[in-house]
């Protein structure tokens, strides 16, 4: 009988459930005590939460630009005969002033032709001394052609034989699309995170490749300085892997300044040392011990045995995981930015804390893509390796 | 010569796989170590080379201490010593040829192979090498896509690099299909017969030992029960060493 193999306290099985769920129940209670969840705020904010996420979702991709403008002149001899006519061209958007020449205080017509279609125009003086002189705006009409009434002001009159001139400031009605420069911000942003993770994967690899070593019980647990070394760099690696990257780099952002990815890379590299070393000292540990007993054998010394039996067993591994860590540190860099780290995340909160809810988007949507695209880049190079 | 003193050795759990074996092996002895597994075969081999060290007792490489050297001497002493695997002990994701020159690595200018550089000679060295065991055509090939009388060679070809005096083979064909036992074992004996290597080779089957061994040594539970010519191990003998259990053995082994 089995009770008889595990002789120990059973209650019946209808008790014992009776029991599991009234304390899954008491737990389920002081859970409601302690965390308070206000289900009438969820509702009564359903405002407030349907702005910003209409904010999210409609992320600012995109600025609207106007094709530009032109300025187009003529020259009005006041009075007549002061200077010379200007001759019209035939074609091509051009002014003309009905009647071709005036006195003070007169009016004249300005007509233009193909300005373009609807298109809003300024118009001013350039008097003989450069001044400008602002008259009014105008609209062109449906077949791009501008006809205004001018006051011929006394202050137009030709000086020296230079006349005032009548100037028109076209502006081209439609518009194109071009990337917005929020975009911008956060592709440079991204470009900092994909380089903060890139520069801390590289430097947290470098110092696990040591510890890695000095972690793996097959290479380093041997008499009594072995030991201690095996086991307190073990220790080590335990101790820094039970601190969330996070709370690392909030440390770090307060030693070298909040926003500053160099507080990301710290935070990172001595995460990803801990936690390569870690991973690489098992790799190392599940060798075979086959080769290194042959070298050994042979003659070779211990820093050959390592480099000729032990790394081409490890290579591999190494390359897989260091990849691998890349992938996840570029995932925890963005989060990283929240608390002081730079880069994307960074840039997030910042436009979160402004409530530009549309900018979040842009950065939320780059942070997916770019997820998106490492994760399969990572798989697709280690697949290369196993 | 090499002389085996009072050998003894106590594993830290306790076990005693040797007790008190003493032996002398001449130059160019082709010396068969007979006995059931845990018999201290293995651990009779590695005490030669010292993988493993002795718990007592000495050996003597010519008049050169080799339980008392230290680890530079240990070096240049195993240098001359060359062993082959049961288990092959490849690298298995380097190439034939980089397994090959491993054997060379303790001669290697100690820079130039951490580097990963060897001279041109070595490089010849180890294409006649693998040459000679027949497999120079796989010299590019990674070691684990070769079958195992071919790794088996490779294990031979990494030894001939060390122009050994003596070869230790530790079972060398106990992996291997018992047809390619011989494939192997003529190397051994071509090494033995024209390079005058001593040979000191495990075997488990009793053809094998009548047919390449000159001298043969029987152990049982760490002691040495026979020492003697081949020819004076016949089934009663060969029953004593293996035990009166290891009817199967020794059926297979008369067969």
């Amino acid at each position: 009988m089995s009770n008889n193999k595990h002789p120990r306290l059973r209650l019946p099985k209808f008790t014992g459930r009776i029991l599991i769920s009234l304390v899954l129940l008491v737990l389920v209670i002081i859970s409601i005590q302690v965390t308070q969840p206000d289900m009438g705020k969820l509702i009564s904010s359903f405002e407030k939460g349907r702005q910003i996420t209409d904010g999210l979702l409609s992320p600012d991709i995109l600025e609207k630009k106007s094709l530009g403008s032109y300025t187009i002149s003529i020259a009005v001899p006041v009075p007549c005969n002061s200077a010379p006519q200007e001759i019209i061209p035939d074609e091509g958007h051009r002014l003309e002033i009905v009647p071709g020449c005036a006195n003070p205080r007169d009016l004249v017509i300005l007509n233009g032709y193909d300005l373009g279609e609807n298109a809003d125009v300024n118009m001013r003086w350039v008097l003989p001394n450069g001044k400008l002189f602002s008259i009014r705006t105008a609209k062109t009409d449906s077949s791009g052609n501008l006809s205004e009434e001018i006051d011929v002001r006394p202050i137009t009159v030709a000086v020296d034989g230079i006349p005032s001139r009548l100037e028109i400031e076209v502006f081209q009605p439609g518009s194109t699309y071009s990337a917005s420069k929020t975009i911008t911000d956060v592709f440079n942003n991204m470009y900092v995170t994909i380089f903060m993770a890139l520069l801390a994967t590289t430097i947290g690899t470098l110092f696990s490749l040591p510890l890695s070593f000095l972690a793996a019980s097959n290479i380093t647990r041997k008499g009594v300085v072995g030991s201690a070394v095996y086991y307190s760099v073990r220790f080590f690696l335990n101790m820094i892997r039970s601190y969330e990257p996070l709370v690392m780099a909030s440390i770090f952002a307060l030693i070298v300044g909040f926003g500053n990815p160099f507080a990301g890379v710290l935070a990172l590299s001595v995460v990803t040392a801990a936690s390569l070393g870690k991973m690489f000292s098992e790799s190392v540990e599940s060798i075979d011990p086959g080769p290194i007993e042959a070298l050994q054998a042979s003659g070779a010394t211990p820093l050959q045995v390592v480099l000729y039996a032990v790394v081409p067993q490890i290579v591999p591994d190494f390359l897989s995981f260091a990849i691998y860590h890349w992938d996840i540190n570029v995932r925890i860099s963005t989060i990283i930015g929240f608390v002081g780290g730079g880069g994307i995340g960074y840039f997030l909160s910042e436009k979160i804390n402004t409530f530009n809810y549309s900018s979040a988007g842009t950065a939320i949507l780059a942070i997916i893509i770019v997820v998106w695209v490492l994760d399969f880049l990572s798989s697709e190079i280690r697949k290369q390796f196993t | 010569m090499l002389r085996v003193e009072h050998l003894t050795k106590v594993y830290p759990n306790g076990t005693v796989a040797l007790k008190d074996v003493s032996f002398e092996v001449p130059d160019g002895e082709f010396l068969v170590v007979i006995g059931l597994s845990g018999s201290g075969k293995s651990t009779l081999l590695r005490c030669i080379n010292r993988l493993i060290d002795p718990t007592e007792g000495k050996i003597f490489l010519d008049d050169q201490e080799i339980t008392s050297a230290n680890s530079t001497e240990l070096r240049h002493i195993r240098r001359k010593i060359g062993m082959i695997f049961q288990q092959f002990n490849l690298v298995k994701r380097s190439t034939v040829l980089t397994n090959t020159l491993n054997g060379r690595l303790g001669y290697a200018n100690p820079f130039l192979s951490l580097l990963g550089i060897w001279p041109q000679a070595d490089k010849d060295m180890a294409m006649a090498a693998l040459n000679r065991v027949g497999i120079a055509d796989k010299a590019k090939n990674r070691a684990d896509a070769l079958s195992g009388g071919q790794q088996q060679r490779v294990g031979i070809s990494r030894a001939l690099m060390q122009e050994p005096r003596i070869i230790l083979a530790d079972e060398p064909v106990a992996s291997l299909d018992p047809v390619l036992a011989h494939s192997i074992l003529q190397y051994l004996e071509q090494m033995n017969k024209t390079d005058r290597v001593t040979v000191i080779c495990s075997l488990h089957f009793l053809d094998l030992v009548h047919r390449y061994g000159t001298h043969v040594i029987g152990l049982k539970d760490g002691m040495k029960v026979f020492e003697g010519a081949p020819s004076e191990i016949d089934r009663a003998r060969f029953k004593a060493i293996y035990g009166e259990e290891a009817q199967e053995v020794r059926a297979t082994a008369l067969e």
